[in-house]
């Protein structure tokens, strides 16, 4: 899991292709980004322009004692205001509008991608590394390329206009400003660098510190059993410690970087009081330009240090869209091929006229599987299922029995030999095309968030009611689902906590019901209900699997017996096979599985 | 009263560093108003001869004999000045950031000692996602608050007030003037605050959704594909989505309207202090520097009077979050005012006529058990989920506290034993154990640190889980738990039996510990381990026949009582309970082939 990792550490060059990608994204964006640049040209002049204004004053009012000026004065400051407010409402609405839909834009295409990237990746793939990229990663980047550009504009801009207008007004103390230019450029890139990694170093031990919170709650009873507090307690103090160190040190770095920055100014302004002084004095200057330049000389460092934030930003959030750009583009494995596109189209434009109807005959011929990275699963698998037949795989975890699942269902595709399904290699016709025949009962059934009326139509989205309600009656799950004060418009709510495992499992049989699939496939649940669930569930199955070819990896004693065919297998190989009935006459495997497995139900 | 001790009830020991920082941020604010005056110096005193408002012992360093003299004397003292107030501005950063860091470090500590000494019904109740967040966002909000947040407000506090204090002693008329709009824009700027908060939560709400969009989607991906639904998906994920945006871009609108309106009105001041100031200055009443020093004064006043506003909405959040510490820190540990009393344990316990029941339960879970093991002996348990027999353990523990009857050891009443002594003494092998985040062999040695590995391969080696992990890539050294390899029940069972292994224990309890484990290794183990404890007391917890019939003493427990006591020999002989289940686990199968 590697790859996975959250933070990554090293010091990364700019990686052009991933930003040329993320740029990509943005150019349904462009009007925005014009916006954006001559807004914060506004707004530099506008900043560099304030001084200027208040000069007037000095110069032409005060020094000239001329107050037929202040009428003027009052209107361009007035003008100024209004100026400057209706600039500042656009620059930053017009920033988060591209921030935003930005965002959105990058959201859309990763969950886009994620649908069509086959069950395989999300097998190999944290659920929580897909959330992250989806909400953190997707707004931290669009944040800072939206205010990134924004501070790095009005920087630029700031800074070149700030020395345009200095040099037009006097070149001695221009110059004189400018020699502590590049010291405030170290320092702050210097600063800059240091404080997000300490920022980062504290992020990683305030995760490390979260972590043992959990194992602290989580485990408490085993600590108390083996009477652990102590021990425990000196390993989190550690951790505490640890944290309190980077946090000082962090501050420790912060306190310095301003007033560094605030020092270095401060000896400019001092060189223009000295020089500029004994310009005043020899009538060189006017007080009003020294006013100026002790203003801009403040306001210099201003985009200085909002471009090396900006800067450093980028640098910290190339890792970000490192993550998302490989989230967008994650080639799926399992994908149809040219041909077969064109007859049977994609995932959002399929041509269903060419879709063929099924019977639901499957023949797996010499197949061998393997997982990335991970040893032979099946080798040379045979296997022959006629239509509407039942098949119960059986045997241990780690046999194969998921495997051949997901083979069925195409979620993964053999690494040798071939799958038939009605006589043709699933591979000649679409993934879309055998998914629209499938149905999938899951062994903790995963219900979504809203109505159970929603759920079961997830089956088929267009059910009528009528069709719901049949489905639900079949399966043996409308009298408890109208028991409910809002029947069918009762909402599962999250994970679907309100209802129990058997109703759950008994809603997610009328989803598959609904569906009328050819071929079904069935993961039984492990976990017990009582015992009147239990016939139900039982009845439930018996309905789904009527007419179709079903496989089951089965763990019920009746649904098993009840199969056309078991296979019992062993890592990858069919031990035996045959029906119930015959299997135990042999008295081999399957009866000693059988003997094992089943052998202690009563208790429980 | 009472909020102010919750507020200071952890900077014990530490407050001294507090009142250093304020004193020196006092100080540094002091000195950051005087910074205007040295321009105003400048022009009205060099150059025009009018009084400096720079304070005398400053203005008294000034005077030189010419005039570049006296401009490169102010020159280098306010290089020298500017360095002595960033000293005093690094150095009060520096103090409060110790200060809060040496609070939160406290706090967690505290919390965390805590949290791992509250009853164990405490636990069985709490939620554990909600904890974690008390014990750290809320200590965080806390930290941000007392070093950061509350600092600030002192901040802008005393650098307006002196602000104000050296504009009055420029000119009073022009401070008046220069203060008109503040109450406006203090009070637009709290009042924003205070709305935007709840389209912050219409935000959160979005996002929210959203999340759980993606969440069910990609953790019910099977789902989704075998049915064929991503279209629908992609539609769903995307009304949500949009949601988001809008909401999101609603608070964008408030903030370029609170930005640019208070900015308006920022400038709206400027415009009245500078017209009235020229006015003034004209008019002879004010100096041209003083002017000056009042334009950066001001900046000094009107630019964080709107960050106060969002200051005050933080502090209500730091109160919300005070109190959901203090309601975890309400509940007393466990081991308060517990006695001291160890005595040596042999090992014979009796349970005489002991009940158990919740506070909030109607009925109780346990009743008139009453039973005797010697030293050396094995009793076991057997009844079904819920009768009761977990309960029966967690009592010989003090995890619960019977509320009847009474358990001795060796004829001390349980009670009167030390609760920690107690449970070194009785070591319990859980059902479902808790492994830690470190490596196998560190959880292997957890009670023992630095045993050798030898003892821990052994111990692996009885509890036969050595094989499994050798087989491990990191063998030994996996790290196992919330952030390692995800281990089977079963490997998890037996790594727990093998750390108990470590240290000898006058009283052993399985509760359930072997369920995961095949019948066949399950006796293999418990044979081992017999040879290896033949003086220790053991109690078996299960739902197996095949586990419990090798014991002395075998009791059936069904809801909460006795139902009958025996050998397997008599037990069987009796009828009943324990005769049915093992008929039925014992015959299934030789019926088999009859019922295919």
């Amino acid at each position: 899991m590697e790859h996975f990792e959250e933070e990554t550490y090293q010091d990364m060059s700019l990686n052009t292709g991933t930003w040329r990608r993320i740029f990509s994204f943005m150019r349904p964006l462009k009007r925005y980004i014009y916006l954006i640049i001559a807004l914060a040209t506004l707004l530099a002049i506008a900043d560099a322009a304030y001084p200027l204004i208040n000069r007037y004053g000095i110069d032409y009012i005060i020094e000239e004692r001329d107050l037929s000026r202040l009428p003027l004065f009052i209107g361009i400051y007035v003008f100024y205001m209004f100026f400057v407010a209706i600039l500042v409402y656009a620059f930053i609405y017009v920033a988060e509008k591209l921030q935003h839909e930005l965002a959105y834009i990058i959201r859309k295409k990763a969950f886009k991608n994620l649908q069509e990237l086959p069950f395989s990746y999300y097998d190999r793939t944290p659920v929580g590394w897909i959330m992250a990229r989806m909400t953190s990663d997707s707004r931290q980047l669009s944040d800072i390329l939206s205010w990134g550009l924004v501070d790095i504009t009005w920087g630029g801009m700031m800074m070149l206009i700030l020395i345009g207008v200095m040099l037009y007004l006097n070149v001695q103390l221009t110059l004189i400003t400018l020699g502590v230019l590049p010291v405030l450029i170290y320092l702050s890139w210097f600063f800059r660098k240091r404080i997000l990694k300490a920022y980062r170093d504290i992020r990683k031990q305030n995760s490390k510190i979260t972590g043992a919170f959990n194992e602290g709650i989580s485990g408490a009873k085993t600590t108390k059993t083996l009477v652990l507090e102590e021990t425990n307690f000196q390993d989190f103090d550690i951790k505490t410690a640890n944290m309190r160190r980077h946090s000082i040190r962090a501050a420790v770095f912060a306190s310095l970087y301003f007033p560094s920055i605030l020092f270095v100014a401060s000896i400019a302004t001092a060189l223009i009081f000295y020089f500029g002084g004994i310009d005043v004095s020899n009538e060189v200057i006017t007080i009003g330009l020294l006013y100026v330049f002790v203003s801009y000389v403040g306001q210099f460092f201003d985009p200085i240090m909002q471009l090396a934030n900006s800067l450093a930003q980028f640098q910290q959030a190339q890792a970000s869209a490192e993550r998302v750009v490989s989230l967008i583009d994650a080639e799926p494995d399992i994908k149809d091929t040219p041909e077969v596109i064109e007859k049977y189209g994609t995932m959002e434009e399929p041509i269903k006229a060419n879709w063929e109807s099924i019977t639901g005959a499957i023949r797996f011929e010499n197949v061998s599987f393997k997982y990335k990275k991970g040893e032979q699963v099946l080798e040379d698998f045979n296997l022959s299922v006629k239509a509407g037949e039942s098949v119960a795989l059986v045997g241990h975890t780690g046999a194969g029995k998921s495997t051949i699942v997901n083979l069925i269902c195409r979620f993964y595709e053999p690494t040798g030999g071939r799958i038939l399904i009605d006589g043709k290699d699933y591979r000649e016709r679409s993934v879309h095309w055998l998914h629209s025949h499938l149905g999938y009962v899951l062994q903790s059934p995963e219900l979504f968030s809203g109505s159970i009326r929603e759920n079961i139509r997830y089956g088929n989205l267009s059910a009528t009611d009528e069709m719901i309600e049949e489905a639900a009656r079949l399966v043996g799950a409308h009298d408890f689902i109208i028991g409910f004060k809002d029947g069918y418009d009762t909402e599962v709510s999250e994970g679907g906590s309100r209802l129990s495992v058997g109703q759950k499992q008994l809603i997610s049989f009328a989803r598959a019901l609904i569906a009328n699939p050819s071929i079904l496939i069935l993961d039984e649940a492990t976990s017990s209900v009582d015992t009147e669930t239990e016939q139900r569930i039982q009845r439930a199955i018996e309905t789904v699997m009527e007419g179709r070819t079903s496989f089951v990896i089965a763990h019920r004693l009746s649904t098993i017996v009840k199969a056309d065919k078991i296979l019992v297998l062993e890592h990858g190989r069919i031990l035996e096979s045959g029906t119930h009935a015959e299997l135990l006459e042999k008295g081999e495997h399957y009866y000693k599985l059988y003997t094992n497995q089943f052998k202690e139900p009563s208790l429980n | 009263m009472k909020r102010f001790k919750q507020f200071t009830q952890w900077m014990k020991g530490h407050i001294h560093l507090y009142i250093i920082g304020f004193a020196l941020l006092i100080a540094s604010q002091y000195l950051t108003t005087l910074t205007p005056l040295f321009v105003q110096h400048i022009v009205d005193a060099v150059f025009a001869d009018k009084p400096s408002a720079l304070p005398g012992f400053i203005a008294g360093l000034l005077e030189g004999d010419t005039l570049s003299t006296t401009l490169l004397l102010v020159a280098l003292v306010s290089v020298g000045f500017t360095l002595i107030r960033l000293v005093f501005v690094f150095l009060q950063r520096t103090v409060i950031a110790i200060f809060s860091e040496n609070v939160a470090y406290v706090l967690r500590n505290t919390l965390y000692d805590r949290l791992q000494n509250l009853s164990f019904s405490y636990h069985t109740q709490a939620e554990t996602g909600d904890l974690i967040q008390r014990a750290t966002t809320d200590v965080d909000t806390y930290r941000r608050f007392i070093g950061e947040q509350l600092i600030d407000v002192l901040r802008l506090f005393f650098l307006m007030s002196f602000a104000i204090v050296q504009m009055v002693r420029m000119d009073i008329p022009l401070t008046l003037i220069s203060l008109i709009m503040t109450p406006i824009i203090f009070t637009s700027a709290t009042i924003y605050f205070i709305k935007v908060r709840h389209v912050f939560e219409r935000v959160e709400k979005a996002e929210g959704k959203m999340t759980n969009t993606v969440q069910e989607n990609v953790t019910g991906s099977r789902v989704v594909k075998a049915f064929q639904n991503e279209l629908h998906e992609i539609e769903k994920f995307d009304e949500t989505s949009m949601t988001f945006r809008d909401e999101n871009m609603k608070l964008s609108q408030l903030m370029a309207l609170f930005w640019s309106s208070t900015d308006f009105l920022i400038f709206l001041q400027y415009t009245l202090t500078a017209s009235f100031g020229i006015y003034f200055t004209v008019s002879g009443t004010l100096d041209a520097g003083q002017f000056i020093a009042f334009l950066s004064l001001l900046g000094m006043i009107v630019w964080p009077l709107r960050q106060l506003g969002r200051l005050i909405g933080d502090f209500g959040k730091t109160t919300v979050a005070l109190e959901r510490i203090d309601e975890i820190m309400a509940n007393p540990s466990e081991h308060e005012g517990d006695s001291d009393f160890k005595p040596d344990i042999q090992g014979h316990i009796r349970f005489n006529h002991v009940g158990f029941q919740f506070d909030d339960d109607d009925k109780p879970l346990l009743k008139n058990i009453d039973f005797e093991v010697k030293p050396g002996e094995t009793l076991a348990v057997i009844g079904r989920t819920g009768s009761g027999k977990s309960t029966l353990m967690n009592l010989m523990v003090r995890l619960l506290e019977c509320t009847e009857g009474s358990i001795t050891i060796d004829g001390h009443d349980i009670k009167r034993i030390n609760k920690k002594h107690l449970r070194d003494k009785v070591g319990i092998i859980l059902q479902e154990p808790f492994l830690y985040s470190k490596s196998v062999y560190e959880n292997i040695g957890i009670m023992k640190r630095n045993a050798n590995p030898e003892l821990i391969e052994n111990a692996a080696t009885i509890a036969s889980v050595h094989d499994d992990i050798v087989g491990f890539e990191a063998g030994y050294k996996t790290v196992v738990g919330e952030r390692g390899v995800t281990l089977s029940g079963g490997q998890k069972q037996r790594l727990a039996i093998a750390r108990m292994l470590l240290e000898n224990k006058p009283v052993l309890v399985f509760d359930d510990s072997l369920s995961a484990v095949d019948t066949e290794t399950d006796i293999q183990i418990r044979r081992a381990l017999m040879h290896h404890w033949k003086e220790t007391t053991v109690f078996i917890i299960t739902h197996r026949i095949t586990t419990a019939m090798e014991a002395d003493k075998i009791i059936v427990l069904e809801d909460g009582i006795i139902k009958a006591v025996g050998t397997h020999g008599s037990l069987l002989e009796q009828g009943g309970l324990y005769a049915d289940l093992y008929r039925q686990q014992n015959n299934l199968a030789d019926d088999l082939p009859k019922e295919g």
